[in-house]
């Protein structure tokens, strides 16, 4: 376009605009423009309330079926039965290496249940006025439902954790009920940033940095850029969101979704929106288009975890909890940035921030261990899930995954993983008293394990598949990241990699050898020639 | 206790009065994050002068005086520029804070950037200092 | 006074270096692209790598069309006709300033063992490496070729061993390209087209 007619353009368009401005500004009723209902105006709404389930009564006088909704999801049931292996899985009945698990701990765990009181094994999973609306739809930020509270929120000042002289205050729940609207980073992350007890603990790739980051850092969730929710991928339909983490897609080959187009495929894969053939730069295209159909997007795209300043636990080792000081009182321990590296309650963590991931072939099936399966110490690490995949079965790719490695307690006679029961201001809490036998016991009971009594510890590890944290094309992993000798991809079987040494190093002998030799053959030949010329 | 808080909001609604005419803005704090990390703490930040100030630097009482009063850099200029568009036209090259709200009026910006202040101020519902 | 005769002729000439230099530049990315040393970087390597090879495709169609429409490809019929004058002469006449035992002409430009090292390139290494080059870089569309059960690492080894005789050879035959009637005579040759002889 020639500057003129440009010019003559943005002209035309400022005088239309002002224009339009002019005549609508006086006329116009102000009007919020993200929203149909303005909840502060509902009459519902306007009272103080006294608990959430006061709030969720109001919620479904107009959005009926809502709760029912809730109920038949995973954020409701936190149980999960996996059609390919039977497993029944979810919150509720796996036992993880951070943790550990539920039962017995119910109030602390379910401070991040889309629900109210679930406090013990007998929670109502039927009531409709123990759905937790807020969780999800707040937006001023102030909702917050404390460790310990069984998943209420504060409706007065009180400390927490308890003991911290930290108070937290009251959540003014009127206030959060009439600012009620979509889900987004914020409300998501209050209980997915913190998996695993802390800020970026769990995954690696969610922490708290994410609820406005920058494009290093989530070129898709970039606060000022494109500005994804967690809902512009994981789609919600009847509230039921997509994505998952027990029965994850591996490898799509459905290519890019079409709106109006009846899509079965899983809408949380790069894949759902950037096709099967996403590289479009000249000359490299076919290249690494040809890569992405062994290789996740997740691997080159996601250079490291942790980016974004907060770190993540890459190991835990219970087996070093219960040190006493020397007032016969627990401890922590701090790293140079203020990070707890132990805990006399938790015992030893390592953390780690722009963390290499480890690399597998990954189908998307994955295969717990579960409380009552038998574990043996001598296979050296237990997996407590094993993820599915090889380069031959069609369905793999390879991912990047954090893998958490722990040291837990286990049951030394029976041979299983246990459900110590941790938190809890009672005699038999391990967070309190230091001791496992009581703690485990009380734990066993409440999941409904038997338990031997002898205690004993067993190394684990847990992978979780990489996929946020995505970042700027330009940042993606260079061709030597894993084309090389010690590269990210070393010993990843399968696939034959130019550089990486792949070849029978015998190759390699017999190749410089015949080349020296002949080097020197002919160095020795020239060497004659210049001795024997000057002799004649 | 009450009473200075309703002083405050009082002042915050006087001040801001000008700008708005009858209709109430309600600030958005998630827009004045962002525009508080990409553009005040492109400056205020550790390593710099005047070093870091994050949220909870002040308390809501100090904010709500320091933006009162619209005095920044020791009054050589005013808060309130920072948050113009002029100054966002002048920066939105290379801020991208900048140039998304490029057109955002000045008075909802500021009041995005004040809501975000009071929320994470020292006493503030969730105190922020920015990592 | 040595006689000069014109031996090769000028598309000859632009051929044979344009191809060393070819060869000796994806000798250089391609044993970075295997792993043997980090220089260009692994991405650049390839890159280069990969260009070269069209380079050198397109020099050698040419060269194919000129070595039939000219008759020169005779000029690599092998024979076993004084083949051990030559190597009696490398072995041992070379280093007591023996008479070369093979004249050059027009018609016959390459002496026996020559002829035999460069039909074994031309038969063999060079064939080694185009087709595993070839395959190597379509490795996308073997399936659709029907070949999706040819596996990279017998590729990837084909075009390795290739590599490395190409190194070979290569050593060998700069040195014995100062193995003529003079050191200089045949590189001389190579570069103006007339080679001195006695």
């Amino acid at each position: 376009m020639s500057m003129r007619k440009y010019l003559s353009r943005t002209l035309l368009s400022a005088a239309l605009l002002l224009g339009v401005g002019a005549a609508f500004a006086e006329d116009a009723k102000p009007v919020k423009l993200n929203t149909t209902a303005d909840h502060s105006k509902f009459k519902e709404l306007q009272k103080d309330f006294k608990s959430g389930p006061e709030v969720t009564k109001a919620c479904l006088a107009c959005h009926t079926e809502a709760a029912g909704q809730i109920h038949r999801t995973k954020h409701w049931k936190w149980e999960y039965l996996n059609p390919e292996n039977g497993q029944r899985l979810g919150k509720k009945n796996i036992v993880n290496n951070f943790c550990i698990s539920i039962p017995s701990n119910y109030a602390w765990c379910t401070g991040c249940h889309v629900g109210y009181g679930w406090k013990d094994a007998n929670f109502d999973f039927s009531s409709e006025e123990n759905v937790d609306c807020l969780a999800c739809h707040d937006t001023t930020g102030n909702y917050k439902k404390p460790a310990g509270l069984a998943g209420n929120p504060p409706t007065q000042d009180i400390e927490s954790p308890p003991g911290s002289g930290k108070i937290m205050k009251a959540v003014n729940l009127s206030k959060v009920a009439q600012a009620v609207g979509k889900t987004s980073r914020d409300t998501c992350g209050a209980c997915h940033f913190n998996g695993g007890g802390g800020d970026g603990v769990k995954h690696g790739d969610m922490d708290s940095s994410l609820a406005a980051p920058d494009k290093e850092l989530d070129v898709h969730m970039d606060a000022s850029g494109l500005d994804f929710t967690c809902g512009t991928c994981h789609k919600a339909s009847s509230h039921d969101v997509a994505g998952s983490r027990y029965t994850p897609t591996a490898m799509d080959k459905g290519g890019a979704h079409i709106k109006g187009k009846a899509e079965t495929g899983n809408p949380t894969t790069c894949v759902a929106c950037h096709g099967n053939g996403p590289h479009k730069k000249a000359g490299l295209a076919e290249r690494l288009n040809l890569h992405a159909r062994k290789i996740a997007c997740q691997t080159c795209h996601i250079p490291t975890i942790a980016r974004g300043g907060v770190p993540t636990k890459l190991s835990w080792d219970w087996s070093t909890s219960g040190k006493r000081d020397a007032e016969g009182k627990g401890f922590v321990k701090k790293d140079a940035k203020g990070h707890i590296i132990y805990d006399s309650r938790k015992g030893d963590f390592v953390l780690g921030e722009n963390v290499k991931p480890e690399y597998v072939w990954f189908n998307g099936q994955v295969k717990y261990t579960l409380v009552g399966d038998k574990v043996d110490k001598s296979d050296g690490v237990t997996k407590i899930n094993t993820m599915g995949g090889s380069p031959d079965d069609g369905k793999s790719m390879i991912w990047p995954m954090k893998v958490f490695r722990g040291v837990q307690p286990y049951d030394a006679g029976n041979k299983t993983l246990v459900t110590p029961h941790v938190a809890g201001n009672d005699d038999t809490g391990y967070w309190k008293n230091f001791v496992w036998d009581k703690a485990i016991a009380v734990g066993m009971k409440d999941s409904g394990h038997p338990f031997s009594g002898k205690v004993d510890f067993i190394k684990t590890q847990m992978s979780w598949p990489i996929t946020h944290m995505v970042a700027p094309k330009e940042k993606a992993l260079g061709c030597a990241e894993c084309h090389s000798a010690e590269g990210r991809l070393k010993g990843i079987p399968g696939v034959y990699m130019p550089a990486r040494g792949d070849l029978s190093p015998w190759v390699d002998r017999a190749g410089w050898t015949l080349a020296l030799l002949t080097l020197v053959g002919v160095l020795i030949h020239g060497a004659l020639r210049i001795v024997s010329a000057k002799k004649h | 206790m009450k009473s200075t808080k309703i002083m405050g909001a009082l002042a915050l609604v006087s001040l801001l009065g000008a700008a708005f005419s009858a209709q109430a803005y309600d600030g958005d704090w998630k827009r004045g994050r962002v525009y508080y990390r990409s553009v005040c703490t492109a400056c205020h930040t550790a390593g710099k002068t005047p070093g870091a100030i994050n949220p909870s630097s002040k308390t809501k009482a100090e904010w709500n005086a320091y933006l009162s009063a619209d005095k920044h850099a020791k009054g050589k200029d005013s808060v309130k520029q920072w948050a113009g568009q002029a100054y966002r036209n002048s920066i939105k090259a290379t801020n991208k804070a900048a140039e998304k709200f490029a057109t955002v009026p000045d008075a909802e910006l500021m009041e995005d950037v004040k809501v975000f202040l009071m929320k994470g101020a020292k006493d503030g519902d969730a105190p922020a200092s920015c990592s | 006074m040595a006689e000069r005769i014109y031996i090769f002729k000028r598309f000859e000439r632009f051929w044979h270096w344009s191809q060393a230099a070819l060869i000796m530049f994806m000798m250089l990315t391609g044993f970075e692209v295997h792993g043997a040393y980090k220089f260009l970087g692994f991405d650049r390597a390839v890159d280069l790598h990969t260009n070269a090879a069209w380079a050198l495709i397109t020099l050698w169609v040419f060269a194919v069309f000129w070595h039939f429409t000219t008759g020169e490809w005779k000029q690599y019929i092998p024979t076993l006709e004084k083949a051990d004058a030559m190597l009696k002469f490398y072995l041992t006449g070379i280093f007591t300033n023996a008479p070369h035992p093979f004249r050059q002409s027009q018609l016959i430009k390459h002496n026996p063992l020559q002829r035999l090292a460069y039909l074994g390139v031309k038969l063999f290494i060079n064939p080694l490496i185009w087709a595993s080059g070839l395959l190597y870089l379509f490795y996308g569309s073997w399936g659709a070729w029907g070949i999706g059960g040819l596996r990279l690492e017998w590729v990837a080894l084909a075009h390795v061993v290739g590599a490395f005789l190409m190194l070979t050879f290569f050593i060998a035959h700069v040195y014995l390209g100062t193995a003529g009637h003079t050191p200089t005579s045949h590189i001389k040759a190579m570069i103006t087209g007339w080679e001195e002889v006695e």
